[in-house]
């Protein structure tokens, strides 16, 4: 169990940049998903605290040693990889006793070891398998416990789950989980889903183009984005983006105003250019609006795809007359587009006139050329010209 | 086309066998008349009766007449057939029997080739001295006592071992290099891998009698460092000078397929390899090596025998003497005295010879097949 500390990593291949100055520190015994989209830097990342990849620039440390020039043998981590990469002409015995094997261990001792390791991931009485004969599941559990026998400072995990069916990739995320707090090993976990990187961190690092751009727990990544990338990659649906102007005393997208004091705006000023942002569930029908502290005045809108998921409705609203809209352009970022979350009782057709309302505690503005999130929900005007519920968290990573 | 004409007739049909080739004639008439096609003109008529019958004999008439049976399934038809155009058009309806009929064809043939010099052998071996001339296909005479006089006559063992011994040599020194050199190869990326892996491949280009005089002058100079190993200091009567220039020589080949084998391993088994414990080096050897095995047991059968069967440099780098490592070669060639030639020797030499390499082979195949089943490789 260590500490990993990541220095102004950087790893340029020729000309591209994979990581960009990348600086973390990551807890004993913390679990931290590196989560982005496809060719973010994020598994490049782990290959250097893996000893895999060599950064171009930085340093990184586990516990208090340098290990940046160190091979991965020296390193004691264990990596758990996305194609499980079992050694296919080893019996399941044999996978997970290598690292032991390679070291001088005595055969009580890698026996007591192995077991001890097969018990945990539940692997009893498979030792003798050879790869090829088990299920993806089973696999994977190897390939768990071949890292945990070796008793490893970190654990690496790059998308461990991704090449597993739906469902078993849910069971094995509450075992993943499970198994964190039984050992309370450091976990450095790599993902593009960002559903298994809510569920299973103490802290999400949210990497895009090669550079961080938040870490912090789970629900502080949803609810106070650093900026418009993690606002829009944390959250399923995406968030709702609108263009916007900041005026005395409001923000004004084409279609709406959103009052709020522009004092309260830090490093924004009259006439900036800016980005609204609300979560699909952060938008209410103006009817049923009395539950909400801090509403909006009514946004007349028209309704215009339903999508039942079960346990929600979402609804694809139109703004203002709507005919100008545009089919290719994402719902998310057009500004003329709203998505909304209701709940299965709501009574909507398609195609139906509605008056909506956001939630002004939890409407987020951004600086429009930066990216940068100004302010996370606007209640100020409700204590006459002060800002009890503010939370100005201006992103300093 | 010629379906349509006969369509509307059922009646007109020739018949297929070759002795009713005058009533395929009259039919071939009647067939045009029915159908309709020399209502144009009489000369149109009277052509094809006077020029079938001369040019092939009324089988132009016969054989669309027999396609249109075989497609018409007309039972009655098959028994007119004669038995080669029964056969064509079991083959046509059922082709498998026809590529099965093949198969077994080319298989016979290339077992005779390759069988027949082994029994040509067996067949001189076994004639008595003297008696080899006139040798049809059986022995003239019954003398397995070749086999025994063989080692009697000159020590042939030897030979067989100093051969096997270079044979070994070389195939470690070419696996472990062309190892070496696929991996980084097949696994590395590094600036002028592409003009380094040409500049191998042309070098297996150069024959290897152009490297002879220079490296035979070079195996003749005495080096005061290997005297304490060869004694006079210089290679030449030892098995370094055949070891290392077949060695260098078929050491392309080896480097090209291995670099190929080495190449399709995933880099995750590998990176799994060094995270759990393992050099570069050793994951080469604990890993890609063993998922490798078919291409290395490849290599390294194709290396032996080469290298054991070798003629140019096992002639010419040694003075034929056992005990100065010459190769089976010059075993054979000892049964060869100044007044006469020991053919009976020679041959029974020679199958004696081709044992070592056929024990290989058959081991390796086993190992080859062992690795592809054990590999699956699903990544």
């Amino acid at each position: 169990m260590a500490r990993v500390r990541l220095e102004n990593i950087t790893k340029r291949y020729g000309d591209v940049v994979a990581v960009d100055d990348v600086s973390l520190e990551i807890e004993d015994g913390e679990f931290v998903t590196f989560v982005g989209p496809s060719g973010c830097g994020k598994s490049t990342t782990m290959e250097t605290v893996a000893g895999l990849t060599r950064p171009s620039e930085g340093r990184v440390y586990i516990g208090d040693d340098e290990v940046t020039d160190l091979a991965p043998k020296d390193r004691g981590v264990a990596m758990v990889f996305q194609n499980i990469a079992l050694f296919p002409h080893m019996d399941v015995f044999e996978n997970i006793s290598f690292g032991l094997r390679l070291r001088t261990y005595d055969d009580e001792e890698i026996n007591r070891r192995v077991e001890g390791a097969a018990d945990i991931v539940q692997l009893e009485g498979m030792l003798d398998r050879m790869p090829d004969e088990l299920s993806g599941g089973q696999r994977q559990r190897v390939a768990i416990a071949r890292a945990i026998v070796r008793n490893p400072d970190v654990f690496l995990m790059d998308e461990p789950l991704a090449n597993l069916d739906a469902k078993l990739r849910v069971h094995m995320r509450t075992e993943l989980q499970r198994l964190h707090r039984e050992l309370g090993t450091t976990v450095i976990y790599v993902t593009h889903d960002q559903a298994e990187a809510m569920t299973m961190s103490d802290r999400i690092a949210v990497l895009d183009e090669g550079g961080l751009q938040q870490i912090a727990p789970p629900l502080t990544c949803y609810n106070e984005p650093a900026n418009l990338f993690v606002a829009g990659f944390i959250g399923s649906p995406s968030m709702n983006f609108a263009d916007a102007k900041l005026v005395a005393g409001g923000v004004e997208t084409d279609h709406f105003v959103v009052e709020l004091d522009h004092r309260n705006v830090p490093g924004a000023s009259v006439g900036d250019a800016v980005t609204l942002g609300v979560r699909p569930e952060d938008v209410h029908l103006a009817t049923g609006a009395e539950s909400i502290a801090h509403p909006t005045d009514a946004i007349g809108a028209r309704t215009d795809v339903l999508e039942p998921m079960g346990d929600e409705i979402f609804v694809y609203l139109v703004l203002g007359d709507g005919d100008a809209r545009s089919m290719e352009e994402d719902p998310a970022t057009a500004s003329d587009q709203l998505l909304m979350s209701v709940t299965p009782e709501t009574e909507l057709r398609e195609e139906q006139s509605v008056e909506v309302v956001l939630d002004r505690s939890n409407v987020h503005l951004f600086d429009a050329t930066t990216g940068e999130a100004l302010v996370h929900g606007i209640t100020d005007l409700d204590s006459s010209g002060r800002e009890p519920g503010t939370t100005s968290t201006e992103a300093d990573s | 086309m010629t379906d349509d004409s006969h369509d509307g007739d059922p009646t007109g049909r020739p018949d297929a066998s070759d002795e009713n080739r005058t009533r395929a004639d009259r039919n071939a008439t009647a067939t045009d008349i029915a159908s309709g096609r020399t209502r144009n003109s009489s000369a149109a008529r009277s052509r094809p009766d006077r020029l079938r019958p001369e040019t092939d004999g009324g089988r132009v008439t016969d054989r669309p007449e027999d396609r249109g049976a075989i497609f018409e399934e007309d039972g009655d038809r098959e028994l007119d057939r004669g038995p080669f155009q029964q056969w064509v058009a079991n083959s046509i309806s059922n082709p498998e029997r026809t590529y099965r009929a093949m198969f077994y064809v080319a298989t016979i043939f290339f077992l005779f080739t390759t069988l027949f010099p082994f029994y040509w052998l067996l067949m001189v071996a076994l004639t008595p001295e003297g008696r080899q001339q006139d040798i049809v296909l059986t022995p003239n005479g019954f003398n397995p006592g070749a086999f025994v006089e063989v080692f009697q006559v000159i020590p042939f063992h030897w030979y067989v071992f100093n051969s096997f011994v270079i044979a070994t040599a070389s195939t470690i020194i070419v696996l472990v290099i062309a190892s070496l050199a696929g991996y980084a190869f097949g696994r590395l990326e590094f600036p002028g891998k592409i003009p380094l892996m040409l500049l191998v491949l042309v070098i297996s280009f150069f024959p290897p009698a152009a490297f002879f005089i220079p490296l035979n002058d070079l195996f003749n100079t005495q080096f005061a460092v290997l005297e304490p190993i060869t004694g006079d200091g210089s290679l030449y009567n030892t098995p370094g000078a055949m070891v290392l220039p077949l060695s260098a020589i078929f050491m392309p080949l080896a480097i090209f397929i291995l670099t190929t084998f080495y190449a399709q391993i995933p880099d995750g088994l590998e990176d799994a390899a060094r995270v759990e414990g393992t050099t570069r080096l050793g994951a080469l050897f604990r890993v890609i090596i063993p998922l490798s095995a078919p291409g290395v047991a490849t290599a390294g059968v194709l290396t032996f025998i080469a290298v054991y069967n070798e003629f140019f440099f096992s002639f010419l780098m040694t003075d034929g003497q056992p005990e100065n490592w010459a190769p089976i070669l010059e075993g054979i060639l000892g049964y060869q005295g100044q007044y006469e030639v020991m053919y009976h020797l020679m041959a029974a030499a020679s199958i004696i010879g081709v044992i070592p390499v056929a024990i290989l082979v058959i081991v390796a195949q086993e190992k080859i097949v062992s690795g592809l089943t054990a590999g699956a490789l699903k990544e």
